[in-house]
Order: structure tokens, then C-alpha cells, then sequence
């Protein structure tokens, strides 16, 4: 027997559906897309993907909010309390420079998060513009643009994104960005490709050409907005990658420059004492990790949830 | 004048096994406010006409390689996309055979309606709003105005080919193409999409071409019908004139395989199914392309040789066959008559 979504909300006391509960009044047409309301019922069914989700949000908001609150300044260097063990005064303890690591782990953060949240971005832009106009033009083109793609696809992403960084001389936010999306935009333009061909495909594409629409109307209204669940997918996918990739630049000595620091580049720090003062590394190195494990977390959840051939059983 | 008038057409899928010769010298004429019936079994080259009346054939592989598409005075197989674009939906519009895969299903109802309005009359949101709910109640779509802004997976078959026609006559067509309108809907919707498209066509004064394998639909709706077989015309007539003096052994054979309730002078015991298979496209017999499964061609016949041409056997009656009903002196056995 099929169950409808409002049953089983009436079901289970989950307080976590209990705001939704007014939509159910008979006779009256629920007001939004149930498409992304059945999306975020499949997302909440997976443990896995809530947790991750939760450690996640934390995680963003802990970056955002130390700094702010912290009685430390984070750039203040103050030798007399170099490597200073946890304490209730220093929650993480303190680095070679005297600096409270709780703070600047969150700042790290912001740094890394925001260079893999925008580096992600570049890379979905650039894979949508190329793989649409690939997918959409077809024929010659297509053929040209897509064996363009498979001689870059040759490039490995961390050489070339060291060499992109080497040629542009300084290291900032935005060359950043450059360095880790330059190279890595290549799948998701063949996924953008690959969707944008199925769905250049369906009935409502050609109907929508049968009633006058101009070409870019038919991709920016037909097709693009059909991708979106595989780009929302694409994004967490791609994120742990980035982040792994500026971490390692940092940790290499290419990251951004001091007094700032992402989280590679204090891993990077805390690598010379790791003996004696493990704190130093540990914290970073496993902030790191939590991102990546959650972002891969989400995006599993993502791809159950999104996927509209996942039916429940 | 005509409203439009397909002389000759001949499209062609350029393929890697070859040529497909899917329409091969097809013509008619549409009259305004006339209903045309193209009937044919599946791959006969029924919808590749009207897609290439519409220009809406991938090309390649497609592509016309003779005749013309006369609308208006204009040849739409010259005009460029840009014109195109134009044309269709303002002057021409088209439903589909399947009505659930023919709405995007990530945009709401009255946007899908509206788009159309917007991009060929000018109007803004409010006129186009206020006119698709006109549209949804002309289609008899209860509640239109809450409907608006519902997505399409909350709609029926019949009620999504309701909102396709909507979307089809919003611009006041003067030509509707339905190709297989009715085909993926079970039977009594289909009556009720066929009485819609008949009151409708009345109001707007629209021509339509009804397109189908369903002898019965055409029966009901067209005034004039085209009978295709192998992407050839092999009869066209009136539609009474058709259905009472059937001539192709083919459109008898249609009409052989078709139920009908008992009565005075229908035939009764078992439906006839037609021998054999179309031939393959690609590579079309020189002689008639029915002969094969034609029960009075014989190797002897003139017909396995050549290629009969159209001929006009009763004023507006014409037949693709050298073994007309009424030219035919004895009946032979498996026949419908």
C-alpha cells in the first residue's frame, strides 16, 4: 500500500515534521512543490546524512561566531604564553606565537570553508556554461568541445594548480579560488553535458519549441533548472576535494599567507612540533577531516533524496 | 485558398545504415476551419509529416529534401529558425501524444500556459494571467484559478492533455496539429479530449490535422481523410465518402481490423488482422509498397512492377492501387468485403 506523506506525518509523533502538519487541511491545494518537500522527508530518513548535516551547520557556525565572541585577539603575538597546553583559559591551547587556537581554528576555518564553498562554485559555473553549450549546441561542437576536454582531462589537478599559483605570483582568497577550480572542472561539465543531451531528449523540450520558445529560453527554462538536482548533488561532492586541495597547498607552504591561515597552513605549523605539542596539528587536521566526512555524508544523503527514481520501498 | 498546402513533401533520416525514406511525396491541402485525418499504423510516417510541417525534426539526421510546406502563402521549409519560431504557436500549434511527459515537470501549470502568451502577444503577467485562467476553464478545468500554480505531476492524464490543448490555442492558432492526441489516454477521457477539440475548433474557427491509428477517432472528428502507408498517401477521400466506399485493399484491411457492434450489413465473426510486415524504409520495393501484403496483387501484376500513381477514381476521391474496390472483379478469399 502507498502512504501518503500525510499519513505518515499524522503517524509518527516526529517533532522534527510537526510544523508541516496545517498543510493537510482537506480540499485546500498544498501550497508548495511537493517535490522538494518529499526531498527533505528522504534526506531526514537517513541517519547518517542528518548527523553530518548537524556537524556541519555546527561546524559553519562555530567558524563564524568564535571570532566574534573570543576575548582574543587572534594575531597577537605574545611569546610568554607560546604552547600553552588546553586549558579553561584556551579551550585548544595556544601556538608557537602565543595566539589562542580555539579562535584561529575557527578563523582557519572560515578561510577554508570559504575557499571550497566558492572554489566549488567556480567550478559548477564554469562546468554549467561549458557543458550546457556542449550538450545543447550537439553535432561538430559538441564533438570538438567534448575532445577539447579529454586532452585537459590528461592535466593533473594538484601540479597544475601549484604551476597556476607559481605563474600568478601571489597568494590570495581569489587566486586561490583559481588555482583549485582551474583544473578541476572537468567532470562537471560532462555531467552537466550528459544531463543537459537526456534532457534535451523529452517531450516537454520539444513542446515548449512547438510553441514558439527561443532556444535560450528553452535552456534556461527547460533545461538548466533540471540539472539543478544533480549540481546541488555535484557541489558536495566536489567540496571535500577542494578543501582537501587547499589544505595540501597550505600544508605545502603555497597557501595563504601569514598572519592569516586556513587550516592547511596551521596543520603546516603544527607539523614541526608535532611531537611535543600535538594539540597544534591535531586540531586542524581534524577539522579537516570532520568537513570532508560530512561533506561526503550530505552529499550521499543528497543523492537519495534528490534522486527522484529513489522510491521508498 | 487553402490554408495550407504540403506539396510533394519528402523527408529523408540520413542514417548510418542508410537513407530512410520515412515521408516519400506526400500532399494535401488544409481548408480553414477544416479537420484533416492522417491515419496510417505506427511508422508510416504519420508524425514525421507533421513535425516537418513544423520544422521541429532534428536535422541532421532528418531533413526535407523536396516539396514544399505552404502556409499562408509562405513556404515554411525556406523560413529561417528565427521566423520559425514565430510561426509556431501563433500560427500553427501542436499537442502531443503523451500528455505525461509533455509538461516540464519543475515549472507550475500557469507559468507553462503564460510563457507561451508572453513570448507572442505582448501581454504582461496580469493580462496573461487572467487569460490562462480563461484558457483552464475554456478546457473545463475545475477551479482554474487555484490550478494555476500547481506543478504538473498533480494533474491526470486527461487533465495535463487539457492543459497541452490550453497551452495550443492560447494564441488563437489558425492551425492545430494533434498528433495522436488521444492515444495514451484510455477510452472515455479520449471522448471527452475529442469533444473538447471539436468545441473548440468551432469557437477559434481553427483548422485542425488530426493525426491517429484509430479509425474511430477519425471517423468522428475529420472531414477529410488521408489514409498513409510507408510514408506514401495511398487514399485520400471525404470522410464519409471513405468509410462507405473504402477503394485501397489497405483501408479496407484497416477497416476489416476494426470492432464494431452487430447490426444490418456489418460483417460479423472475427477481426481481420493484415498479413506480414511495412517494408523497411530504408529500403523501399520500387514496385507498390503494399503489394506484398496485398491479397489481389499477384507476381503477375502490373503492381508488382511499378509503382501505382494517385489517381482520382470519383471526384475527390483518390487512390494509390491498381486493384481498386471497384475495379475489382472478384473477391478473393481472406478479404473484409
Amino acid at each position: 500500500m502507498v502512504v501518503s506523506p500525510q499519513q505518515q506525518r499524522m503517524r509518527s509523533p516526529d517533532p522534527a515534521h510537526s510544523g508541516d502538519i496545517q498543510v493537510a487541511g482537506a480540499g485546500t491545494p498544498i501550497a508548495q512543490s511537493s517535490l522538494w518537500r518529499d526531498a527533505r522527508r528522504r534526506y531526514m530518513r537517513n541517519k547518517g546524512a542528518v548527523v553530518a548535516g548537524t556537524i556541519f551547520i555546527a561546524l559553519v557556525a562555530f567558524c563564524i561566531f568564535v571570532p566574534i565572541v573570543s576575548p582574543y585577539d587572534p594575531d597577537q603575538v605574545n611569546f610568554a604564553d607560546a604552547y600553552l597546553p588546553p586549558s579553561l583559559a584556551h579551550p585548544f591551547g595556544t601556538d608557537q606565537f602565543g595566539r589562542d587556537l580555539l579562535t584561529r581554528v575557527a578563523l582557519g576555518g572560515r578561510i577554508s570553508i570559504a575557499i571550497g564553498f566558492a572554489a566549488t562554485l567556480a567550478i559548477l559555473v564554469i562546468g554549467l556554461t561549458y557543458g550546457s553549450i556542449s550538450g545543447f549546441v550537439g553535432g561538430w561542437v559538441d564533438n570538438a568541445m567534448m575532445r577539447f576536454l579529454d586532452a585537459l582531462y590528461g592535466l593533473p589537478y594538484l601540479p597544475f594548480a601549484i604551476i597556476t599559483l607559481a605563474i600568478v605570483g601571489t597568494v590570495n582568497f581569489w587566486t586561490m579560488v583559481i588555482a583549485l577550480s582551474i583544473a578541476s572542472w572537468f567532470t562537471s561539465a560532462r555531467i552537466v553535458r550528459g544531463q543537459i543531451i537526456t534532457l534535451k531528449e523529452n517531450d516537454y523540450v520539444r513542446a515548449a519549441t512547438a510553441v514558439g520558445a527561443r532556444w535560450y529560453r528553452v535552456l534556461a527554462r527547460h533545461l538548466v533548472p533540471n540539472t539543478l538536482g544533480v549540481l546541488i548533488i555535484a557541489i558536495f561532492l566536489e567540496l571535500p576535494g577542494v578543501i582537501l586541495g587547499e589544505a595540501f597547498l597550505s600544508f605545502i607552504g603555497l597557501g595563504i599567507n601569514p598572519p592569516s591561515a586556513s587550516w592547511g597552513s596551521m596543520a603546516q605549523e603544527g607539523r614541526e612540533v608535532y611531537r611535543t605539542h600535538t594539540n597544534v596539528i591535531l586540531i586542524p587536521s581534524i577539522a579537516i577531516a570532520t568537513l570532508v566526512l560530512c561533506a561526503n555524508f550530505i552529499a550521499d544523503g543528497l543523492r537519495d533524496a534528490l534522486d527522484p527514481r529513489t522510491k521508498e520501498t | 485558398m487553402a490554408l495550407l498546402e504540403v506539396d510533394n513533401l519528402k523527408t529523408h533520416f540520413f542514417t548510418r545504415e542508410g537513407v530512410v525514406r520515412a515521408v516519400d511525396g506526400v500532399s494535401f491541402t488544409v481548408e480553414p476551419g477544416k479537420t484533416l485525418g492522417i491515419v496510417g499504423e505506427s511508422g508510416c510516417g504519420k508524425s514525421v509529416t507533421a513535425l516537418s510541417i513544423m520544422s521541429l525534426l532534428p536535422q541532421p539526421p532528418a531533413k526535407i529534401v523536396d516539396g514544399s510546406v505552404t502556409f499562408e502563402g509562405f513556404d515554411l521549409a525556406k523560413l529561417s529558425e528565427r521566423h520559425l519560431e514565430d510561426v509556431r504557436g501563433k500560427e500553427i500549434a501542436m499537442i502531443f501524444q503523451d500528455p505525461m511527459t509533455s509538461l516540464n515537470p519543475t515549472l507550475k501549470i500557469g507559468t507553462q500556459i503564460m510563457e507561451t502568451m508572453e513570448r507572442h502577444l505582448g501581454l504582461d503577467r496580469k493580462q496573461a494571467k487572467k487569460r490562462a485562467i480563461e484558457l483552464l476553464e475554456e478546457v473545463h478545468i475545475p477551479n482554474a484559478a487555484n490550478r494555476l500554480s500547481d506543478y504538473p505531476h498533480r494533474f491526470s492524464g486527461g487533465m495535463r492533455q487539457r492543459v497541452m490543448i490550453a497551452i495550443a490555442i492560447s494564441c488563437n492558432p489558425k492551425l492545430l496539429i494533434a498528433d495522436e492526441p488521444t492515444t495514451a489516454l484510455d477510452v472515455t477521457v479520449q471522448a471527452g479530449i475529442l469533444d473538447l477539440l471539436d468545441e473548440l475548433q468551432e469557437e477559434h474557427e481553427m483548422a485542425m490535422i488530426l493525426i491517429t491509428h484509430d479509425m474511430g477517432v477519425v471517423a468522428e472528428a475529420a472531414d477529410d481523410i488521408v489514409v498513409m502507408y510507408a510514408g506514401q498517401i495511398v487514399e485520400q477521400a471525404p470522410s464519409l465518402e471513405l468509410f462507405d466506399h473504402p477503394e485501397h485493399p489497405y483501408t479496407e484491411a484497416l477497416l476489416g481490423a476494426l470492432p464494431q457492434i452487430e447490426g444490418e450489413g456489418i460483417r460479423a465473426g472475427r477481426l481481420t488482422a493484415i498479413p506480414g510486415r511495412p517494408p523497411d524504409l530504408a529500403d523501399p520495393p520500387t514496385a507498390c509498397r503494399f503489394a506484398p501484403r496485398c491479397p489481389f496483387s499477384d507476381r503477375e501484376d502490373s503492381c508488382a512492377k511499378e509503382m501505382p500513381q494517385l489517381r482520382e477514381l470519383r471526384t475527390g476521391h483518390w487512390v494509390r492501387s491498381a486493384h481498386p474496390a471497384s475495379e475489382r472483379a472478384k473477391t478473393p478469399l481472406g478479404a473484409s468485403t
